[in-house]
């Protein structure tokens, strides 16, 4: 038994359903082929998605697409067990720039987008293969004992990518290249106390880092967004430093709830969600040699699409700008053995760049002095700026006592300082 | 020969499960369906006898259209083509009003049908209780908790193993005839992603306007067994309390608190 399509796409995330989108729309027989039970049952992500390069690759979003909160406010706080110092970014006229959603509302949005396009949407199957013919051209995919062919496959299977790593594009993940990260969703009885909580208005949302304690200092960071009626609260750790955690991985997000500080933020609403999920971390490093091979374009986490720059997290926009261009190469290649053209489409739009960009950003990102030295440098200078005691109150006398209290010269603090400048 | 099987889309998930407050029956509509587990069974066991016997095989269901996905697997193993009976006055039907639905439902598109299997319950109401009813409806023999059939000439001999009397039984009964499929006896097949890619094309939704049913007689209405009260178990908050350290002396202080709250 056999079957024919145009284009298999695999995954149904917001980069493969952004191109099996596109190409139905353009007349293309599309099938997308999804493991979880519905497009986006099987994804996590922290919570927010940029809207300036989706106005440009998926308008379309604007009209209808599920969009929860708006971002007003933006936080980031360096957190201890004893204390949290935070800066606070919020603009005075609401703009619509970045919004909080669940994913799974996002994607379950654009599967519908897809499926109405014409896109034939499969859940529930497994792909075990990339099929090549004899010349090494990707002809189709082997789900079980059975085979589909087509004559331009898309991978877009996420960060986990097997199927890249069994056809020998990839190596295995290395724990350098990605972190975990396990959230909590809490639901309020009623979103004007998590409003006022939060010092919001009505549909206005928050964005919120946390580095230090939730992690156990250790390279990652805390989050917390809000959707509609609830916060997604959760931990990110890299993998390379998950070994050294005291508390387990999938422990960390409700040790970040009952941190008396998040605690009274949170207090009274009911865990609704748990889940977890590895995550790209190292951007363009992860990246596969080629994004284009005869009959086969990757796009998406598959792609290493997203970028972490510790505070700024990028996914879903270079997910479907990548989805969209990939759909983009096909319409325009006519064949399969001219797919080149997507990588040079990457490279001129803002997805490589940006990436480039943040190349080096986890140097910074994977040492101790972002996520263990500075929180406590900062919650210790702030206490003892703010504490009247016997010595001259001034922010040298402070940051004197401070350093003279940890193990951390000045010269650090300033490379580091540079090291940041430089790379993030 | 046509083998009829009958399956839900139950609610799966604890998590999902919800109560209309004033009719006290659970809320299909808007939750995440999937086909009743036990089901597997009994289409897997329906699968075998067309494949020893041929003819098809031909699942039945009453659901919201959110059952379709449930059906598209069934299909996805091999069931030759799917009946969903949907209709809104078809809403908070009991087992009786469901029975009802699923034997008509046979009568008018698959008349001609030898056997009807059913798995051995749901997995989110567990009464066990619509193989016989549609039996009833029917008018035909049925035996529960079947793990093995033969056919011969127009008569099914079935065998069924009862485990607090450790005894293998056999029965003979003419057909059609309705057998419910012990759970857990069958080896399910895998779905198979072709079958699924058209499975859609094999699905015919039946109204109550093509069945034509007495709307006293469906859903709610239809229903004998009513709700006349329920006691919700209630959560009691959570105290969060958390023993950590070494092992035993967590667990002990553990055990002391719990002899502390009464509960142990």
């Amino acid at each position: 038994m056999s079957s024919k399509f145009d284009v298999i796409v695999v995954g149904a995330g917001p980069a493969g359903l952004a191109a099996a989108y596109k190409l139905a729309s353009a007349g293309f027989k599309v099938l997308v082929l999804e493991r979880g039970r519905e497009p986006g049952s099987k994804q996590v992500y922290g919570g927010r998605i940029y809207a300036y390069w989706l106005d440009k690759y998926l308008p379309e979003f604007r009209k209808d697409a599920p969009t929860d909160r708006w971002v007003r406010k933006e936080r980031v706080s360096l957190m201890t067990d004893e204390s949290v110092t935070t800066i606070e970014f919020e603009v005075v006229k609401p703009e619509k720039t970045s919004f909080v959603t669940s994913l799974y509302s996002f994607t379950s949005w654009l599967g519908k987008l897809a499926a109405s396009a014409g896109a034939k949407i499969v859940t529930e199957v497994v792909v075990d293969e990339l099929l090549r013919d004899e010349k090494g051209r990707f002809i189709g995919v082997r789900s079980g004992q059975d085979k589909v062919y087509a004559d331009y496959i898309i991978d877009a299977e996420g960060v986990n990518r097997l199927l890249l790593e069994r056809a020998g594009i990839v190596p295995r993940l290395k724990p350098e290249l990605v972190a975990v990260g396990a959230k909590e969703v809490l639901k309020f009885d009623n979103r004007k106390i998590m409003e006022d909580r939060l010092g919001l208005s009505e549909d206005e949302g928050l964005a919120w880092a946390f580095a230090g304690w939730p992690t156990e200092y250790l390279p990652g960071g805390g989050f917390l967004y809000t959707y509609r009626d609830s916060v997604a609260l959760g931990v990110v750790v890299y993998l390379t430093a998950w070994r050294q955690l005291v508390t387990p991985v999938y422990d960390l997000a409700e040790r970040l709830r009952t941190h008396p500080y998040i605690a009274r933020l949170v207090a009274g609403a009911s865990l609704q969600e748990y889940s977890a999920h590895l995550t790209p971390v190292a951007g363009i490093s992860m990246a596969p040699p080629r994004f284009s091979y005869d009959g086969l374009l990757i796009a998406g986490d598959a792609a290493g699409f997203l970028m972490h720059a510790g505070v700024l997290i990028r996914g879903v926009d270079f997910a479907v700008a990548s989805g969209v261009l990939a759909a983009e190469a096909i319409k325009e290649a006519g064949r399969p053995d001219a797919l080149s053209r997507y990588d040079d489409k990457l490279k001129s739009s803002f997805i490589i760049r940006d990436l480039a960009a943040f190349r080096n950003a986890d140097k910074v990102l994977s040492g101790q002095f972002a996520f263990n030295d500075l929180p406590k440098l900062v919650n210790a200078l702030m206490r003892n700026y703010f504490t009247i005691e016997d010595r001259p109150p001034t922010i040298a006398s402070a940051l004197k006592t401070t350093l003279g209290e940890s193990n951390v010269s000045l010269t650090k603090v300033l490379i580091n300082m540079m090291y940041a400048l430089a790379y993030l | 020969m046509k083998f009829v099987v009958l399956t839900k889309a139950a609610v799966p998930l604890s998590s999902a499960i919800r109560i209309d407050p004033k009719t006290g029956t659970l809320i299909r509509e808007g939750v995440p369906l999937s086909v009743n587990q036990w089901d597997r069974d009994a289409v897997e066991f329906a699968l075998k006898l067309r494949d020893k016997y041929g003819g098809e095989v031909i699942a039945i269901s009453m659901a919201p259209p959110s059952g379709i996905p449930a059906l598209e697997s069934l299909i996805g193993m091999g069931v030759d083509r799917a009946i969903l009976a949907t209709d809104r006055a078809f809403a908070g039907a009991d087992t009786w009003a469901t029975s009802f639905v699923l034997a008509k439902t046979i009568e008018k598109y698959v008349p001609d049908y030898t056997l009807v299997i059913a798995g051995e319950e749901t997995i989110d109401s567990t009464t066990a209780h619509v193989g016989a009813q549609v039996a009833s409806h029917l008018n035909i023999p049925y035996v529960y908790y079947v793990y093995d059939a033969e056919i011969h000439g127009n008569k099914v001999r079935v065998r069924r193993f009862l485990e607090d009397e450790g005894v293998d039984e056999f029965y003979e009964m003419d057909l059609p005839a309705l057998i419910s499929v012990a759970k857990g006896t069958q080896m399910p097949r895998e779905i198979s992603l072709l079958r699924k890619i058209n499975a859609r094309d094999r699905i015919m939704q039946a109204t109550n306007k093509e069945l034509g049913l007495d709307p006293e007689c469906v859903g709610l209405k239809g229903s004998p067994t009513f709700v006349a009260g329920q006691t919700g178990a209630t959560f009691p908050p959570r105290k969060r309390k958390i023993f950590a350290g070494d092992p035993r002396e967590s667990v002990k202080a553990l055990v002391e608190e719990l002899k502390k709250e009464g509960l142990l």
